[in-house]
């Protein structure tokens, strides 16, 4: 037996379980339910409800990027930097929430901003009147933020730690300001790990499910919800057809967006998981 | 560096702030885990009552259960697949490997939601009742990737003559394989499995669209339960899988590094 | 070309990193348009002392002038010195071009003696591709920097620091990259350059030949201290100390006693020299270049031997030849004759040939560790 047979048990599972399920996805999205071809799918969206939501799914997704750039670009610059003691260390500390799971880390945040919860009891405790987060959109992209945050540091972290450190002294040798160095040579340089941020974020942020449905008890919902919800709870008799064409463009959207990261970074320097 | 102690200062309160973000909510939960009120707002006094509960429940069991059963029997099958499947295209010519690899890109760029809604429908249409078992294939699915990407690279790393060189000396392909392949790969192997097992842990979002109510596991549990109103209980699960998931993170991140993964 | 105006004057310079001491109260001045060059194994200080110039280091104590003012604490950005570095350190998200601009760009029009942006525009254009000419880099305006070979980078990175019009150049360990053909031709066009331009040279290397090549003036540095400052020839000719002749080209360094003024003995044998002012019977250092030693008669020689091994050198040969003193010490002798392997022979050395040399002060001759990532 040659050993290239060893991978059949893989190419077989791979193939049932990763890649015929999404071609029944894509069936499903150009189906009828009784199987005729159909474009109708798609124009489910247009209708106001769900339109709604997707709208609302972009312009989250897009805060809780910007927030994530704002908060991750310093963070990992100064991971990148030389300075702390314990470089290291920190590093695994910032990116190690990556990996834990979402729904405990937003059940976490739920805990701390509940209209009983710790937040509101330390504002009672210091005098102040209690403030009502969970349910308004702040609290969302809070949530949001606090999921992705890490996936916006870790590209920019690996782009800014491999550039030579003499290219920074170059910068000022050459008559840039400490301002100036940042501006015209460190974030031009790292935009490779921006832009692969940036799509690590932002990806993962339109599609989420369940942080936001626990952070505003259910008012607003995102993509995600919107997928589930068509799916599970919808009595829709197309509901399999629509959620499908509805996965399709999700699923389109991250393709598109990989392409164009190829594109920037072609070297894949972000170091992106993907 | 000429750095002055202004930009020193912000630099440490930065990063005190991001790591406080970070890890607020996590320790407070934990806190609260052992809070011997019901309530968020007070702190009575330290108890181990809600562990106590949480092992007297029978649902929570029974979450806790189906999670490492899941667990356990994805890791394992992923591994062997995984592994296999490796060694397989490490032997095989590079177009026909990059296709394959490739296909394990597929899961780990696809949207978690899409995945499992992919996998339920097919699972639907073929009239599979979801439970305990379309979970652990779904697992097995996401988990192999894992398992290929720490297991490939030691290959790579391999001399390419051992195996040969194990032929050459009268063992049968077979006996190579585990005499010789095998116990120079098993640091990835190992890494691998780790992995696999923590992202089964970890995972909500595929599960929740494989399975039913019926077979929850411990993140089911939890999700359900936030629409009940909280419960302590629920914070004594979160702490467990929380410290068990960073135990185990922590002893990958000792084999390899975790900004080098994926 | 030298003018003797004293441009930048070093004195008494330290500096430590952390516990490691790696320049001992440096003194040096460099005077307009001269080509200095600082010669040394690694670790000796050099591109500490030249990151100080350059302003990336502040030194622990000391001060720094130019032109008589004090320019310890101006960051880089503010010195009208510029640095080619030693991995070029080009901007890679820049072309060719861009790079080169990337100084005149942080500029005002008014810098560049011109009145709008778009006469800056212009005026930028036109210096940098006459600094493209003078790098032999025509045509390459658009390429990306990554496209470029390790010479041609070089070329960039010396046009990007000359195109500002600095006072002072740095170079640190330009070349060391290259490979030696290269290297000889870019040794030959950077001094051309230098005198071309009018421009003060400040360079770095461990490889004596190019300093031999390249400067008005060396200094040769060992442990954080400059062990000798002069022109090329002098360094070579008359090595101040042992390391000095040994790190300059080849050398035979034997144990000798001074006798008196005039008069040396080594290997059981007296010999006239011309040093003078060594105290009596004082233990010295004697330096002998291999090029000196004439091979003689084995009767007629002050010295003599026994050729145990003969390498052909292009030039000329390289022989090594054992004494026949009680010690037996080795000789490195360069003759453009061959002796065969196990020829009996004499060797004699002319007076001047003769260097003596203090015995090197314990303190000097301490190796000074190495501080990491600053002299990789």
């Amino acid at each position: 037996m040659k050993r290239s047979w060893y991978a059949s048990p893989y190419a077989l599972w791979m193939l049932l379980f990763a890649v015929v399920p999404l071609l029944f996805v894509c069936w499903y999205a150009f189906t009828t339910p009784e199987g005729a071809f159909t474009l109708t799918n798609f124009q489910e969206f247009a209708k106001p409800r769900y339109a709604a939501v997707i709208l609302r799914s972009l312009k989250h997704a897009l805060y809780c990027t910007v927030l994530c750039l704002v908060i991750g670009y310093p963070t990992a610059y100064f991971l990148a930097g030389r300075g702390f003691n314990h470089t290291q260390s920190l590093v695994v500390l910032i990116l190690l929430p990556m990996w834990m799971n979402l729904l405990l880390r937003t059940y976490a945040m739920m805990t701390l901003l509940d209209d009983n919860g710790v937040l509101n009891a330390a504002l009672q405790a210091i005098g102040l009147p209690k403030v009502k987060v969970i349910g308004t959109e702040g609290a969302v992209v809070m949530g949001l933020v606090y999921n992705y945050l890490p996936f916006m540091v870790l590209p920019i972290y690996t782009v800014l730690k491999k550039m030579d450190y003499s290219v920074i002294e170059a910068a000022e040798d050459l008559g840039c300001n400490p301002l100036r160095v940042v501006t015209r040579v460190v974030i031009p340089m790292s935009l490779p790990g921006i832009v692969s941020g940036i799509t690590m974020v932002f990806m993962p942020a339109v599609t989420s499910f369940a942080i936001s449905t626990l952070l505003s008890n259910g008012k607003l919902r995102l993509a995600g919800d919107l997928i589930d919800y068509i799916f599970n709870q919808s009595s829709n008799p197309n509901r399999w057809n629509i959620g499908s064409s509805f996965s399709l463009m999700m699923l389109v959207l991250i393709l598109i967006s990989i392409g164009f990261l190829r594109k920037v970074d072609p070297d894949n320097e972000g170091g992106g998981l993907w | 560096m000429r750095n002055s102690r202004g930009v020193r200062t912000f630099r440490t309160v930065w990063m005190a702030l991001v790591l406080i973000f970070l890890y607020a909510p996590i320790l407070v939960m934990i806190a609260l885990s052992f809070n011997a009120s019901v309530s968020r707002s007070q702190w009575t006094g330290f108890t181990l009552d809600w562990y106590v509960k949480v092992f007297h429940d029978p649902s929570i069991l029974g979450a806790l259960r189906t999670t490492v059963e899941v667990a356990v029997i994805a890791t394992v099958v992923s591994t062997v697949i995984g592994t296999l499947g490796a060694i397989g295209m490490h032997a095989m010519n590079t177009n026909m490997a990059n296709v394959l690899i490739n296909v394990s890109y597929l899961p780990m760029t696809t949207p978690d939601i899409v995945t499992g809604v992919s996998l339920m429908l097919m699972f639907l249409f073929a009239k599979v009742p979801l439970g305990k078992w379309t979970m652990i294939m779904a697992h097995i699915a996401f988990d192999i990737p894992y398992v290929l990407f720490s297991v490939m690279p030691k290959l790579r790393q391999m001399n390419p003559n051992l195996y040969e060189a194990a032929l050459d000396l009268g063992c049968h392909p077979l006996k190579a394989l585990y005499k010789v392949i095998i116990p120079e790969i098993m640091p990835g192997i190992f890494t691998g499995t780790l992995l696999a097992f923590t992202m089964s842990l970890d995972d909500f979002v595929i599960s929740y669209f494989t399975s039913s109510d019926m077979y929850p596991n411990l993140s089911r549990i939890v999700y359900s339960s936030t629409k009940l109103g909280v419960k302590p209980t629920m914070y004594a699960v979160s702490t467990m899988m929380f410290v068990s998931i960073l135990l185990l993170l922590v002893l990958i991140n000792r084999r390899t590094k975790l900004e080098d993964m994926g | 070309m030298i003018d003797e105006t004293r441009l930048i004057e070093i004195k008494g310079v330290s500096k430590s990193f952390g516990d490691t001491q790696v320049l001992h109260d440096v003194d040096l001045y460099i005077r307009k348009c001269e080509f200095v060059t600082l010669l040394g194994p690694s670790g000796c200080g050099k591109t500490t002392l030249l990151r100080i110039l350059g302003g990336f280091e502040m030194p622990t104590s000391g001060e720094v002038l130019f032109e008589g003012k004090d320019m310890t604490g101006i960051p880089p950005y503010k010195r009208r010195i510029n640095t080619v570095f030693q991995k070029y350190a080009l901007f890679n998200h820049l072309n060719v071009f861009d790079n080169i601009a990337f100084g005149l760009n942080l500029k005002t029009p008014e810098q560049l003696g011109v009145k709008t942006k778009k006469e800056k525009k212009a005026e930028i254009e036109r210096r940098v591709t006459r600094m493209l000419k003078l790098v032999k880099m025509e045509g390459y305006e658009k390429r990306s920097t990554n496209a470029l070979s390790g010479g041609q980078q070089q070329r960039i990175a010396i046009a990007r620091a000359l195109v500002n019009e600095p006072e002072v150049l740095l170079l640190d360990e330009p070349l060391g990259a290259l490979d030696l053909k290269l290297r000889k031709e870019m040794q030959l066009e950077l001094k051309a350059m230098q005198q071309q331009l009018g421009i003060t040279f400040i360079y770095v290397t461990h490889d004596q030949e190019e300093a031999l090549t390249m400067s008005d003036t060396i200094a040769v540095m060992n442990g954080g201290r400059i062990q000798q400052i002069g022109d090329p020839k002098r360094i070579y000719d008359e090595p101040k100390n042992a390391f000095v002749a040994d790190f300059i080209g080849e050398s035979n360094i034997i144990d000798g006693v001074m006798l008196q003024d005039e008069l040396v003995e080594f290997c059981g044998v007296e010999f006239q020299c011309v040093d003078e002012g060594f105290g009596a019977r004082e233990p010295v250092d004697v330096v002998i270049r291999p090029e000196d030693i004439m091979i003689v008669g084995e009767d007629v020689g002050m010295l003599t031997g026994v050729v145990e091994s003969v390498i052909f050198k292009g030039v000329h040969y390289e022989m090594m030849i054992r004494g026949n003193d009680p010690d037996g010490i080795r000789w490195k002798v360069h003759s453009t004759t061959m002796q065969p392997v196990g020829t009996r022979v004499g060797m004699t050395i002319v007076p001047y040939n003769i260097h003596i040399m203090h015995k090197a002060r314990t303190a000097d001759a301490e190796p000074v560790a190495e501080s990491r990532n600053k002299e990789a």
